[in-house]
């Protein structure tokens, strides 16, 4: 037992954070990033497995997460404490939850009806009012309230009122396809069209922007990597991509050549 | 002869494009430029008067649903406005409903507090990763224990300092949510519009321009829009950090797409007219 236990200490022993891991950590990090960026030049090995990668250490990260975060205090601790009834509650929506698990066995499939049945019905009960009452109603009165409010308004203010007035029925006769869209209901219908592109322009520049951000972030994270400190992991990591990409380039040469001749 | 030349412009191998957009990126990452941030939005400017006109000791609910796929845009938001809030002797809970977001929220408390000498449970308090954000929004809005009974160290939640006071909604002065999923939409629909508490966003820059008819009605009080919005919050709270940084390379980044459109249309111009 005291071997069993000295082993144990030793294997925590390898997680503890030392500068050793923080290193390790960076050229892990350097290197699955510039993989994944390999992609941009071709398709590779490295590529594939830093996709793999990810998808496992996102599945294995949000695993122990919830295991540690809401199984074990939510339905382990109340069932071992049970200190009153209370406790034993936690039994009723771990059971809905279990049945949906019965998906997987065909022949006792039926069960998980009733996990979704309480999903659903429950879903509906809290999305439709809040949905109906934030999103349809409030938004309705946000368009038209302030044309009601005029006396107390700038210009500019009741300029910028009747245009997102104009510009939500313009947008809405768009896709009302009851009416036939030809003579003025033509000319509302394509205006609607024209404040649709100006948000589609909009949405636009903010997705360039928002994704040189995100690439702005892995490359100061690159940057970060690349000092002596972390021993140089994106430059050698770099250098090693490179080379692959020439051999990989050169031993392929006598393929290509028939290929292309055919 | 001078048609076809320019017809190669639109067959140039897109991978020069992505190299000469690396290099705008990563040159001032090595060299900035410090480029300077001047504007400030309306909608930050909103988000940030409203908190620093709340009393010192307010309660203010931060929730940080964000993983590191959108870390560069949001980080640098959350960063921003914690530090504001403990500038102001605000009170500060977080929690989160993304499992990817537990390591960020881990590292911005290992720093951010000891700036501003903020003690974990007395001034502030990080609660577990929950599943399922709308039961727990909607149990907050009653009891705030019946859900968080721990603080993510396991502490008992009702004893903290920071949490004297707090039971509901209606004992919290504002909700901060960052996200770059919808659980904004949630958090408007579930909790601001449901118990009247004022909430301001940090999204996306691909999402900001979807939240517009919620700032117009007032269902947000504020609104942070990717990096630029970490920048200008930033500027505001006058701690320079990583949004304010890059924005050398946003800048250039976007000069470089301004100039290859222009370029591009002005060449097809010329072919129509050749």
């Amino acid at each position: 037992m005291d071997l069993l236990a000295h082993f144990w200490t030793l294997f925590c022993g390898l997680f503890v954070i030392t500068d050793a891991w923080i290193t390790a950590g960076a050229w892990l990090a350097a290197g699955l990033t510039i993989f994944l960026f390999s992609f941009l030049y071709k398709d590779n090995p490295f590529f594939k497995t830093a996709e793999h990668l990810y998808l496992g250490a996102g599945m294995g990260w949000l695993l122990q997460v919830s295991f540690y975060s809401v199984l074990v205090p939510k339905v382990w601790e109340p069932l071992m404490r049970h200190q009153d009834w209370h406790d034993w509650l936690v039994l009723v929506p771990s059971l809905l939850g279990l049945s949906l698990l019965t998906q997987f066995v065909p022949k006792i499939s039926w069960i998980s009806r009733y996990g979704f049945t309480f999903l659903m019905g429950y879903g509906a009960g809290l999305a439709i009012p809040v949905g109906l009452s934030t999103d349809f109603i409030s938004q309705i009165s946000g368009t038209v309230q302030p044309l009601s409010m005029m006396a107390s308004m700038t210009p500019l203010m009741i300029f910028n009122a009747f245009l997102v007035a104009f510009g939500v029925i313009c947008v809405l006769f768009y896709f009302f396809f009851s009416v036939e869209h030809k003579g003025h209901m033509q000319k509302v219908s394509n205006t609607g069209i024209y404040f649709l592109m100006i948000y589609f322009g909009a949405a636009f520049g903010n997705t360039v922007m928002a994704r040189f951000s995100l690439l702005y972030g892995r490359f100061d994270a690159l940057y970060t990597f690349s000092s002596a400190r972390y021993l140089y992991a994106t430059q050698y990591i770099l250098i090693g991509m490179v080379v692959y990409f020439a051999i990989h380039g050169f031993l392929t040469r006598d393929k290509k050549e028939p290929e292309a001749a055919q | 002869m001078l048609k076809e030349n320019l017809q190669k412009f639109f067959k140039i191998d897109r991978r020069w494009i992505f190299l000469l957009l690396a290099a705008m990126l990563f040159i001032p990452i090595m060299k900035p430029l410090g480029l300077p941030n001047k504007t400030i939005s309306r909608d930050v400017q909103h988000s940030f008067d409203f908190m620093d006109k709340l009393p010192a000791g307010s309660f203010v609910l931060f929730s940080l649903d964000y993983d590191p796929s959108t870390r560069p845009e949001l980080h640098p938001q959350a960063i921003a406005m914690i530090r504001h809030a403990f500038k102001k002797n605000l009170r500060v809970g977080v929690v989160t409903f993304i499992a990817g977001s537990t390591g960020l929220i881990s590292e911005i408390f290992e720093s951010v507090p000891k700036d501003y000498k903020k003690v974990n449970g007395t001034d502030y308090v990080v609660f577990p990763y929950m599943a399922n954000p709308t039961a727990v929004m909607t149990q907050m809005a009653s009891d705030i224990y019946g859900i968080y009974d721990k603080d993510e160290a396991g502490a008992d939640s009702r004893t903290l300092p920071v949490m004297q006071g707090i039971k509901s909604y209606k004992d919290m002065s504002l909700v901060v949510e960052i996200t770059g999923t919808a659980m904004l939409d949630y958090w408007v629909a579930y909790v601001g519009d449901k118990y009247h508490i004022p909430v301001i966003g940090g999204v996306t820059g691909i999402s900001q321009p979807g939240y517009g008819p919620y700032l117009q009605k007032g269902q947000l009080r504020g609104l942070l829009g990717g990096m630029k919005g970490a920048a200008e919050y930033e500027s505001l709270v006058k701690v320079p950090g990583k949004g304010t940084s890059g924005i050398d390379s946003l800048n250039l980044g976007h000069l470089l797409v301004l100039i290859l459109i222009s370029i591009s249309n002005i060449i097809l111009l010329i072919i129509k007219w050749l």
